[in-house]
């Protein structure tokens, strides 16, 4: 597998209303903006972005490939800490 | 005799109130832990979502979107009063609906014409009773409200505030402080005016993904739904801890009952005795002659 950037992880959460989805490192995040998918990687500038509907993904070290279904939300992105919030996220 | 018999009778009835009331606290005592689980759940996405707003929100933008209108004169109001589907919860839902009322009295002091919403059964009777008109009367919202709840209550209402139908939205609900602190509040959800954010560091220069309005527009319904859904789980806790404490106080009532009336047993059946004896000794001394 071809390592995608630096590698160098940064934090990641997937909040919903109703709980925390996931928290943890990734090392590379694709995000379903409104218009298309961002990616993210360590020193990602500050972002704060609407989302569509789609997959989220979440490239880490200790748990391999995540996906997580998003639909709606916004996510910002602060000195690598990455948040997604969705009314629905469910991993897939 | 016939006196200690009818102790005896009603101690038992109240050993069965205690038993009835002493499972009551342990079924709330256990609801309320995983609806106490729930309201914690929710605070990451809460107070995300009110970082964000906080960051976006200016005044100056009310003017361009319906969602973020603030009326000077406000015409019409609504109250969402939240309350339980299920009594013997203490004053917790008197205290509801006393203060939707004094939420409605205001209002209408103010001239604004007001309309009520209620959900959960104990509130709509409360007003049915009264023969209080509502806009609104449901009952179907559990133990463990969703976010589909709080969405079918809020779309609504952010529907008829942006076209202008209604100028305030307050909602009424009992805030979770602590399982034995469970105030009734008001709160005023449209139109947003979001917390100012305490200590805003230095301000962040931010990528927009679209323009930073545009992403507000689309943030505040999430707000308003989320507070929705807060107040709802707010209220689903602490309507297990108002049970607690009721079940708690009618169990402890029940006990101060008990010993009491063992007490006036005791006396009873010592004075039936005591008679006896006395009788058993005056007829002796009758045959003694």
């Amino acid at each position: 597998m071809i390592a995608i950037g630096s590698g160098r992880p940064f934090h990641v959460a997937v909040i919903t209303p109703e709980r925390k989805v996931y928290e943890g490192e990734a090392t590379f995040a694709v995000v379903p903006a409104w218009d298309g998918e961002i990616g993210i990687l360590h020193d990602h500038a500050p972002l704060l972005a609407l989302l569509g509907s789609g997959t989220l993904r979440l490239e880490t070290s200790k748990n391999g490939t995540l996906r997580f279904r998003v639909s709606g939300g916004f996510v910002q992105v602060v000195e690598n800490e990455v948040a997604v919030l969705s009314e629905e996220a469910t991993e897939v | 005799m016939q006196k200690a018999r009818l102790v005896r009778r009603r101690i038992r009835a109240v050993r069965k109130t205690r038993d009835i009331t002493h499972t009551m606290e342990m079924v709330a005592a256990s609801k309320l832990r995983r609806a106490q689980e729930r309201v914690v759940a929710a605070r990451p996405y809460a107070a995300k979502l009110a970082e964000v707003m906080a960051r976006l929100f200016t005044p100056e933008l009310a003017e361009r979107y319906p969602i973020l209108r603030q009326p000077v004169r406000p015409r019409r109001a609504a109250v969402l009063l939240l309350t339980s589907n299920r009594g013997l919860a203490g004053a917790f839902n008197a205290n509801l609906i006393r203060e939707a009322q004094a939420a409605m009295a205001e209002h209408r002091a103010a001239g604004v014409e007001t309309e009520l919403h209620v959900a959960g059964r104990k509130g709509v009777a409360a007003f049915r009773f009264r023969r209080i008109p509502l806009a609104l009367a449901r009952s179907d919202i559990g133990d463990r409200p969703a976010l589909a709840d709080a969405r079918s209550l809020a779309d609504p209402l952010m529907l008829r505030f942006e076209t202008g139908e209604l100028d305030a939205v307050d909602v009424v609900f009992a805030h979770f402080k602590s399982p034995v602190s469970t105030p009734a509040v008001r709160m005023r959800i449209l139109p947003v005016t979001p917390a100012r954010e305490k200590g805003v560091g230095r301000a962040i220069h931010y990528l927009f993904e679209p323009s930073a309005d545009e992403i507000l527009a689309r943030v505040v319904p999430l707000y308003v739904r989320n507070t929705i859904y807060r107040a709802l789980v707010e209220n689903a806790a602490s309507e297990q801890g108002a049970r607690r404490t009721a079940m708690k106080n009618a169990t402890d009532n029940a006990e101060d009952m008990i010993e009491r009336l063992t007490r006036t047993l005791n006396k009873a059946r010592q004075a039936e005795i005591t008679q006896q004896l006395a009788e058993i000794v005056g007829g002796a001394e009758a045959l003694k002659g």
